[in-house]
C-alpha cells in the first residue's frame, strides 16, 4: 500500500508531462496520459533513447493469443532525475524482457508514461522527481 | 583608585568585544549555497492555481486556450525545444535540478536539460551592460544584502517564455526585468523570491516564490546533458572510430521525439 502510495505521489509530481502524435513521443504535460488507469504489459526492449528533455523505450510488446506483437513507446523522465532514483544508462537495454507498468496514451495508440520496469531477476525500477517520494 | 581603573579597563574590554561583535557580523560570510538543488515540483504544482500571474486583458485567452488544450489531451509544450529553458521559466518549472557554484566574482548555475544550461549571476560590483545581446537566461547581476542574495536580470530574449507549467506559458514578448531574491528558508531549503517585470504581457510586477531542496546525504550531482542523443546511436566512422551516427529511426517502428 505504501508502496502504491508513493508511486501515486512521484507520478502525480512526474504528471504533467508528455503527449504523442502519430509515430512521435513529444514533451512535457501528462495530459495525453491517462494516470488512472494504468496497465502492465511485457514485451522486449527494442532501443533506448537516454536524452533529454525525457527519455524514450521502443519496447516490442508479447504475441499473445488474442494481439500479436507491435511496437509500443513509453516516454519516461529525463536521465537526471532516473540517475539520482538509481537508474543508470544500461539498466534496461535492448535486448531485455520486462513487465511494463504505465499510464496509456488517451487515444489508445500503443504508448505510454512508463512507471516501473519489473525485469526478470526481480529488479523493480521506478523513479521519483523528489527524494522524499523514493 | 585601582577599582576605577579596573573599571575603566573592563568596559573597554566589553567596548572592543562588542565592537568586534559588529565588525564580525558586518563582514559575515554570505551563507554557503554551493551543492546541488532539485526543484519543488509539487509546491510548482501548487503555485499554478495558488498565485496566477496577472496577464493582461490580450494574454488572458491565449493562457485559458493552453490550459483548455492541456485538459484535453492535447497539451502544448512549451519545452518543446533543446533550448535553453530561459528566464524565468528554468526557476519557475523546471523538473530538473541544478548546481549552484560560488567562485570570486561570480556564481554559475549550471543545469543538466541541455548542453549549455547555465546562468551566471555577476557579484564583483559590475553593472548591467548598457547595449547587451539578448539571450534566453539574460544578464544577471547580484549582491548579498545579509542573508540575501538580490539578483537582477536583464537583456532577456523576448522568446523566452513566462511559463507557469510546462504546458501554459507565453513569450515574454520583450523588456522583460526579474529581480530574485535567494535565501535558505532552512537549512538546505532555498527559496527563490521572483518578481517579475513584463510589460508587454503583465499588467503588474508577479512576485512568486520557487523552493529548492538540497540533500547533503544523498551526493547528488547533475549529470552530462544534452538533447539530441535519440537522433543519433553510437557507430563507426571509415577507420573505425567510435563515433555517433544518424538515428534510423521508424522502419522497426521506433520514434523521433519532437524537441
Amino acid at each position: 500500500m505504501k508502496h502504491t502510495v508513493s508511486l501515486k505521489i512521484a507520478l502525480v509530481a512526474a504528471g504533467l508531462a508528455l503527449s504523442w502524435s502519430a509515430a512521435a513521443v513529444a514533451h512535457h504535460s501528462g495530459a495525453a496520459y491517462d494516470m488512472e488507469h494504468q496497465r502492465t504489459m511485457s514485451g522486449t526492449v527494442k532501443s533506448v533513447n537516454w536524452t533529454n528533455p525525457h527519455i524514450t523505450f521502443v519496447v516490442e510488446s508479447d504475441a499473445t493469443d488474442g494481439e500479436p506483437a507491435r511496437m509500443w513507446v513509453f516516454e519516461v523522465s529525463s536521465p537526471g532525475v532516473l540517475s539520482r532514483s538509481g537508474w543508470t544508462k544500461r539498466s534496461l537495454q535492448p535486448g531485455d524482457h520486462a513487465l511494463f507498468r504505465y499510464a496509456p496514451l488517451r487515444d489508445g495508440s500503443p504508448g505510454g508514461f512508463l512507471l516501473r520496469v519489473k525485469l526478470p531477476n526481480g529488479q523493480d525500477l521506478g523513479f521519483s522527481l523528489m527524494p522524499t517520494d523514493q | 583608585m585601582k577599582t576605577v581603573k579596573n573599571k575603566a579597563a573592563a568596559l573597554s574590554i566589553v567596548v572592543a568585544l562588542i565592537g568586534m561583535s559588529v565588525v564580525s557580523r558586518a563582514v559575515a560570510a554570505p551563507p554557503d549555497l554551493d551543492g546541488v538543488w532539485v526543484p519543488d515540483v509539487k509546491d510548482q504544482g501548487r503555485q499554478e492555481t495558488a498565485n496566477v500571474p496577472p496577464w493582461k486583458p490580450a494574454i488572458v485567452p491565449q493562457i485559458e486556450r493552453l490550459a483548455a488544450e492541456e485538459k484535453a489531451g492535447r497539451p502544448f509544450l512549451v519545452l518543446s525545444h533543446c533550448l535553453p529553458h530561459g528566464m524565468p521559466s528554468w526557476m519557475l518549472i523546471s523538473h530538473n535540478a541544478f548546481e549552484w557554484l560560488t567562485t570570486p566574482g561570480r556564481i554559475t548555475m549550471l543545469g543538466e536539460v541541455d548542453g549549455n544550461r547555465m546562468r551566471r549571476i555577476y557579484t564583483d560590483g559590475r553593472a548591467h551592460p548598457e547595449d547587451p545581446d539578448l539571450t534566453l537566461h539574460g544578464h544577471s547581476i547580484g549582491h548579498w544584502e545579509g542573508d540575501v542574495l538580490v539578483v537582477d536580470t536583464t537583456g532577456i530574449a523576448p522568446q523566452a517564455y513566462i511559463a507557469i507549467s510546462e504546458a501554459v506559458g507565453v513569450p515574454n514578448d520583450g523588456d522583460m526585468h526579474i529581480v530574485e531574491r535567494f535565501h535558505l528558508e532552512k537549512p538546505n531549503v532555498l527559496d527563490d523570491e521572483l518578481e517579475i517585470t513584463a510589460p508587454k504581457v503583465l499588467t503588474a510586477i508577479w512576485k512568486t516564490t520557487r523552493i529548492f531542496r538540497r540533500y547533503p546525504d544523498r551526493h547528488y550531482e547533475i549529470i552530462e546533458g544534452e538533447c539530441v542523443q535519440e537522433d543519433l546511436v553510437p557507430g563507426k566512422d571509415e577507420y573505425g572510430n567510435d563515433i555517433f551516427v544518424s538515428h534510423p529511426q521508424n522502419p522497426d517502428g521506433s520514434v523521433r521525439t519532437q524537441k
